[in-house]
Formats: C-alpha cells, sequence, structure tokens
C-alpha cells in the first residue's frame, strides 16, 4: 500500500514540471487528486466497514454548498470556509449514520441514496434560497483561496495543484493509517461477522459512527475544495453521471482494496476526459469496461496485480 | 531483395510521415456541445447548423484558402470542471480559432472560455450567463451570446399571447415550468406580466425534468379552467405526455408551449394530435415558407440533407459559424483575435434574414434579421404566426382556435 501510494503521490507531484503550461492536463490532474480522495472515503465506508452507503456524492455536494454559502453570504474567507464545511459535514455524516446503525446492507443504502435525492429539491427550493443556495441558478461567484498572498483558483492551476496534493496526501495518510490501525481492523471483523466482533468486545455501534463522520469530513472538506477551485455551483452536480464515474472508480480499483481506487480514479478520470471528443462513445466504453471488470476482474486492477505478481504466483 | 527492403522502407517511411508531411494547412474551430446525457437531443441541432455551415464552407474553397476542421468536445450536462476541461482543451491543447457551442451551461461557459482570446459564441439563453460577461465585460470581450435570454423571450411569448385574434374567457393564466434557471426565468416573467395587465395566476407549477405523470396537475388545471396553459419545459417527452393526457380532458384554454414546440420529437411524435399548439423560436427561421428566396434556399437545403424541419438552435449556430468566417476572412487572419473579434462587434454579419448585430452584453437580440418566431402547429407543422420585433403577423398565415376550444 505505502509503495504504491508512495509512488503515485511522487509520479503527481513532478507531472507539472511537465504540464504547468497545458491547462487541460493540469485540470485532469487536480480532478484525479480530488476524485482519488472522495473515492477512497467510499471505498473505506463500503468497502472496509461494509456499510453500504450510497451517499458518498451527496456529502461531497454538502461541503461544496456549505463552504460556498459561507464564503459567499456570510464573507467567511475560503480557508475557514472549507474547514467548517468539512465539520457542518461531518456532522450531518453522523446524523445520517445514527438511523442507518439500525438498518441492514440494502436498507442502508436506501436511505443514504434518500440523502442524495432530497438535496436537489431542498437546494433548488425556497429553503435552499433562504440558505444561500441561489435555487435553481446556483451558486455563481465562490471566491478563490487566498492564502499568505497567493491566489489558489481554476486560474492558477500550479499553486492549486500543490494546494490539493498537501491535502490529498495528509487526507489519504488518515485513511491508510484508519485502514491499517485497530479500527480497520474493527471495521473488517464487523464487516465479517458484526455478532461475532460485538461479542469481542468491538462495538459496532462507536466504529460504524466513527467510519461516517470520517468519511463525511474528508468528503466535505474535498467537495468545499472542488467548489473554490471552478469558482461556481449548481445542482448538476448530483446528477447520475458523477454518481456513475464514482461508482467506476471503485470497480476499477476493486472494492475493499484499497489503494485500488486511487489507481482506479486516476484511470477512469484520465479515459473519461480523454474520451470526452468521442461524445456518445465515451459512456459506451465506459460501461464496456465495467462490464469487462465485473466479468473477469471483480477485485479489479488490485486483484489483477496481486494474481501476477511473482510472490502470489510463487506462495498461494 | 534489395530492391525489396527499399520497397518496404520507402512504404514505410510514407505510412508514418506521408500523411503528416501532405496534409493540407486546416482552420480548427471548436465545437463543444451536449453529445451524451439530457441535453444531446439540443446539442444534436446545433451540430447540425455547424456542421452545414462548415461544409458550405469548405465545399466553396475553405476559408483563406484552408479548410475548416472541426474539433468537437463532449460538454456531457455542462459541470463546471467539464466545461473547464473543454475550454483548456479546445483552447488551450487544439488551439481553435474559434468555438461554437450552443448551449453551453449558465456562466461557468462564459469563465471558461473567456480565459482565452477566441471568440466564443453560445446560447446560453440565461441571465447567470450574461450576469457572469457584466461583471467583467473586458474580460469576457470574446463571448457572444446568439440568442436573447429566457425573460426577453417571455417578453416576445407574452406579447404574442395577447396579440392573438381570440376573445379569452376569462383572466386566468396557469404557468408551469421546469425548476432550471431557464424555466423560473420564463415563468416568472409570464407571471408579473400577465399580473401587471390584471391577470390572475391562477396556478404556478415549478416540476423536475422528467415529469410524466400530470394527473394531479391537470385535476387542479381542470378545475380552474384558465384562458391560457404554459407549458415551459426544454424537454420532449413531458410536453408530449401532457398533451396526451390534458387532450383526455380538455379544457378551454390555449395551450402555449414556449420554446418546448421546438425540440424535433414533439412534433415528430404528436403530428396533427399537436394543431392549435403555440410556442416559440428564438432566432429563428420563420416556416413553412422562409422569409425570402435565399433564406428557403436554405431552408430546402438544410430538409434535404437531414430530413426534418429546422430545429431550434440550427439555424442560429449556423449563422455564427457565418459571420465568424465573414469577420476572418474581412481581417485575413484567424488568430489575429483582438481584430476578429472588433469586426464581430462593430461590423454585423448580412445573415439569410438581412443585416444581423450584436447588441447590449454581446448579444444578436431578438431583430428583424434574427426574430423571435411565434409558431402554430397546423395539419403537424409548424407555421409561423408572429415575428418578433416589432410583433407583426408573417405573411398571410392566420391563427386557428383549437379543437377542443368549445364555443
Amino acid at each position: 500500500m505505502v509503495l504504491i501510494l508512495g509512488g503515485f503521490y511522487c509520479v503527481m507531484g513532478i507531472l507539472p514540471l511537465f504540464f504547468a503550461n497545458t491547462a487541460h492536463i493540469m485540470n485532469i490532474l487536480i480532478m484525479i487528486l480530488i476524485w482519488a480522495v472522495v473515492a477512497s472515503c467510499w471505498d473505506v465506508i463500503m468497502g472496509f466497514a461494509g456499510i453500504f452507503s450510497f451517499g458518498q456524492v451527496a456529502f461531497y455536494v454538502i461541503g461544496a454548498y456549505a463552504s460556498a454559502i459561507l464564503s459567499v453570504s456570510l464573507d467567511i474567507p475560503p480557508v475557514f470556509a472549507i474547514i467548517m464545511a468539512g465539520v457542518i459535514t461531518g456532522v450531518l455524516g453522523v446524523i445520517v449514520g445514527l438511523p442507518c446503525l439500525k438498518l441492514a446492507g440494502p436498507y442502508v443504502a436506501l436511505v443514504t441514496f434518500a440523502v442524495h435525492m432530497t438535496l436537489i429539491p431542498f437546494l433548488k427550493g425556497p429553503l435552499g434560497r433562504a440558505i444561500g443556495s441561489g435555487g435553481s441558478q446556483g451558486i455563481l461567484t465562490i471566491p478563490p483561496i487566498n492564502l499568505l498572498g497567493v491566489a489558489f483558483s481554476s486560474e492558477h492551476l500550479v499553486p492549486f495543484f500543490y494546494l490539493t496534493l498537501f491535502l490529498t496526501i495528509i487526507c489519504t495518510l488518515i485513511l491508510a493509517l484508519i485502514i491499517k490501525s485497530y479500527w480497520g481492523t474493527a471495521f473488517l471483523a464487523l464487516k465479517d461477522s458484526e455478532n461475532f466482533a460485538t461479542s469481542l468486545g468491538i462495538s459496532a455501534f462507536k466504529y460504524k459512527l466513527m467510519v461516517f463522520a470520517i468519511t463525511s469530513f474528508i468528503t466535505g472538506l474535498f467537495g468545499a475544495l472542488y467548489a473554490h477551485y471552478v469558482g461556481m455551483l449548481s445542482t448538476k452536480m448530483l446528477s447520475m453521471d458523477v454518481f456513475t464515474i464514482l461508482m467506476i472508480m471503485m470497480v476499477i480499483g476493486g472494492i475493499g482494496k484499497y489503494p485500488g481506487v486511487v489507481v482506479g480514479a486516476v484511470v477512469t478520470v484520465t479515459i473519461s476526459q480523454l474520451l470526452a471528443p468521442l461524445g456518445m462513445y465515451r459512456p459506451l466504453i465506459m460501461g464496456a469496461m465495467v462490464v469487462i471488470l465485473v466479468l473477469f476482474l471483480r477485485d479489479g486492477v488490485i486483484g489483477l496485480a496481486q494474481k501476477i505478481s511473482p510472490l502470489q504466483r510463487k506462495f498461494g | 531483395m534489395k530492391t525489396l527492403k527499399f520497397l518496404v522502407a520507402s512504404l514505410a517511411i510514407f505510412m508514418f510521415v506521408g500523411p503528416w508531411a501532405f496534409a493540407a494547412e486546416t482552420i480548427k474551430i471548436g465545437v463543444p456541445l451536449a453529445m451524451t446525457g439530457a441535453y444531446a437531443g439540443s446539442g444534436d441541432n446545433y451540430w447540425k447548423g455547424i456542421e452545414m455551415a462548415t461544409n458550405e464552407i469548405n465545399q466553396s474553397g475553405g476559408l483563406l484558402g484552408k479548410q475548416i476542421e472541426i474539433i468537437r468536445f463532449d460538454s456531457q450536462e455542462f459541470a463546471p470542471e467539464i466545461v473547464m476541461q473543454g475550454a483548456d482543451y479546445l483552447c488551450g491543447k487544439m488551439k481553435v480559432s474559434s468555438i461554437h457551442a450552443g448551449w453551453a451551461g449558465w456562466g461557468q461557459d462564459i469563465r471558461a472560455y473567456g480565459k482565452y482570446d477566441a471568440p466564443f459564441f453560445c446560447d446560453d439563453g440565461a441571465m447567470p450567463s450574461v450576469d457572469v460577461y457584466k461583471s467583467d465585460p473586458e474580460k469576457y470581450y470574446n463571448t457572444y451570446f446568439i440568442t436573447d435570454t429566457g425573460g426577453d423571450q417571455a417578453n416576445s411569448m407574452f406579447n404574442m399571447l395577447t396579440a392573438l385574434p381570440y376573445e379569452y374567457p376569462n383572466k386566468k393564466i396557469v404557468i408551469i415550468n421546469t425548476d432550471d434557471t431557464w424555466g423560473m426565468e420564463v415563468g416568472d416573467t409570464l407571471s408579473k406580466r400577465f399580473k401587471k395587465i390584471g391577470w390572475k395566476v391562477a396556478k404556478r407549477e415549478t416540476v423536475p425534468y422528467g415529469t410524466n405523470e400530470w394527473g394531479p396537475i391537470l385535476t387542479k388545471v381542470r378545475r380552474i379552467n384558465p384562458a391560457i396553459i404554459h407549458i415551459e419545459i426544454p424537454s420532449s417527452q413531458e410536453v408530449i405526455t401532457f398533451f396526451r393526457q390534458f387532450i383526455k380532458k380538455p379544457t378551454n384554454s390555449i395551450l402555449s408551449y414556449g420554446w418546448s414546440i421546438t425540440p424535433l420529437e414533439v412534433l415528430a411524435t404528436m403530428g396533427k394530435d399537436a394543431d392549435g399548439i403555440v410556442g416559440e423560436m428564438p432566432a429563428g427561421m420563420p416556416a413553412p415558407v422562409a422569409p425570402n428566396p435565399k433564406a428557403q434556399a436554405w431552408v430546402d437545403k438544410y430538409m434535404d440533407i437531414y430530413k426534418h424541419a429546422i430545429p431550434a438552435g440550427s439555424w442560429i449556430a449556423y449563422t455564427g459559424v457565418m459571420a465568424w468566417a465573414d469577420a476572418v476572412t474581412a481581417v485575413g487572419d484567424e488568430y489575429n483575435f483582438k481584430a476578429v473579434n472588433k469586426h464581430l462587434k462593430e461590423a454585423g454579419y448580412e445573415g439569410l434574414q438581412g443585416m444581423i448585430k450584436f447588441g447590449e452584453n454581446n448579444t444578436w437580440h431578438a431583430q428583424p434579421a434574427a426574430p423571435i418566431v411565434h409558431y402554430q402547429v397546423q395539419n403537424g407543422q409548424l407555421v409561423a404566426l408572429y415575428t418578433d420585433p416589432p410583433i407583426k403577423p408573417y405573411k398571410d398565415y392566420k391563427f386557428q382556435v383549437p379543437r377542443w376550444i368549445k364555443k
């Protein structure tokens, strides 16, 4: 895991040296970093903790809107707004997580997806407008991040890239530590057999709530970062296209095969962007990729790497 | 053997180098449109106009002696980062000399393409886009709106509805619009205008895309029995299902579909069943007979190529490409963006319906050479009743009282 993540971030770190003047590649690199973290959070909650949460895109959007509203309506500097957005999303994650603790897998999926679905009318309706969501037109004037006199926005791609990379590394480390710690083992135990894990003294309530809080905090943080990157938001962020792209990342990387999902983010964002000139062939190719992976490579690219690695072949 | 080796080597060199060595220089234009997702239908309508214009230019010898090469990009559903990606790809990487977009977003497109200097033609039709432009007109000087906003179009719809040679049985209107910027803008404007002349907006319903079950709303509409029902949903299936459910037990109401009459599938599906519905097309081409022989020749050619009537977006997207080509010809260099933009703003363009000029906020506002056309479906096809501005009857076509209205 350390090898893959270390290698990945080292390579990402030097890419701007070659592509600093190629805006569309810098844009792809930034989106890879953002999606890598958002998808990683989903992998932790679904792949490791075994909670079928379909609210990941919703938490991402909540973070984005929270930061945008705080900075536009209340004039809070973007840096503080982003942190506050993370906290708000984390708290909402706990609130959503509470009823889910009493539910079995498919029902958790229904509850969390209901959060996703109710966000659209909420943000577009009078309640959303009252809190500053901008209704149907969204929020158009989100200020860029300004830190120590340096502007971080879509017009200053290299600074924004390194800011995102810095935050990505921190969040990835947090997620990796969680996975490798006692918490990670507890998640796996609860996923494999909740009754047995509970009999060993692992509190399902505590750990499930914790995973909701942490993943939604980080997801909200990166949603907020995205908002200040693109400078405008609308409820289009809640479209099924975004949801599907995130799901493809998981399938390509392998669910519960962290850090496979990071590789999934690289592959999915790159292919999706490079195929954009092909129009309708883009979703066709992406769809075909998912079908092939699900049929022949259920554990994603990490599963494939494990199968073909010499150590695996030698020791089985 | 040596000869064979030489031949193989020559062939290999030709294969790898030949196509590039002999490739003619082209002028690249960027076409970012919704090719997938909910707006792919309207994206296709713009594409046909753009394709037709470039084919015409190429067949007549090209622009400045060079062929035009189209670089496409799928804007999907206009997520800001996708739009930004499109701008960076087309302008930054492919170095296109102009961008012809059609509907491209609600402001994110202005920001994304405003970073560059190549002329950017869009048909956003929404005030938020114009607001982004107005926030810094110098920065976004290369943006060109090829139609009016929803609010302006709604004003024209109001003018048409109040000019119809028909005595309304009461002063009640029901407005049903989508929950996006376009629908809200049109709904708000119509509501305001009708209230101002003493009408009652008996029901205002804002619905999401995908609403196909109209029973509850129609029950209320039937109770109100309004003089006008205005539907503003720029998508075909919703307006088709509305009509099918409305006509089972119709009220004595004029059915006004606004822009919603123009998606191709509406008439293709409903045919003569839709007779009586009124609607509009911004920067439209009056039909079934065009205003002059030149325009009629264009309509005939379009219908010959694409085998259907002119949908919203095709003609004005065609005109956008032609206006840009005209500016490039005048300047003599497609990459002299400052001069091309200056020419576009100041010189105007002699289009198929006359001289067309960009006005306030770099917009082709409704004008005699690019009018808002108000149609009624008659005998299964769109028949122009009025053009605006000024609102005046078009040729000898007459309004027909819909068959479901009982006297």
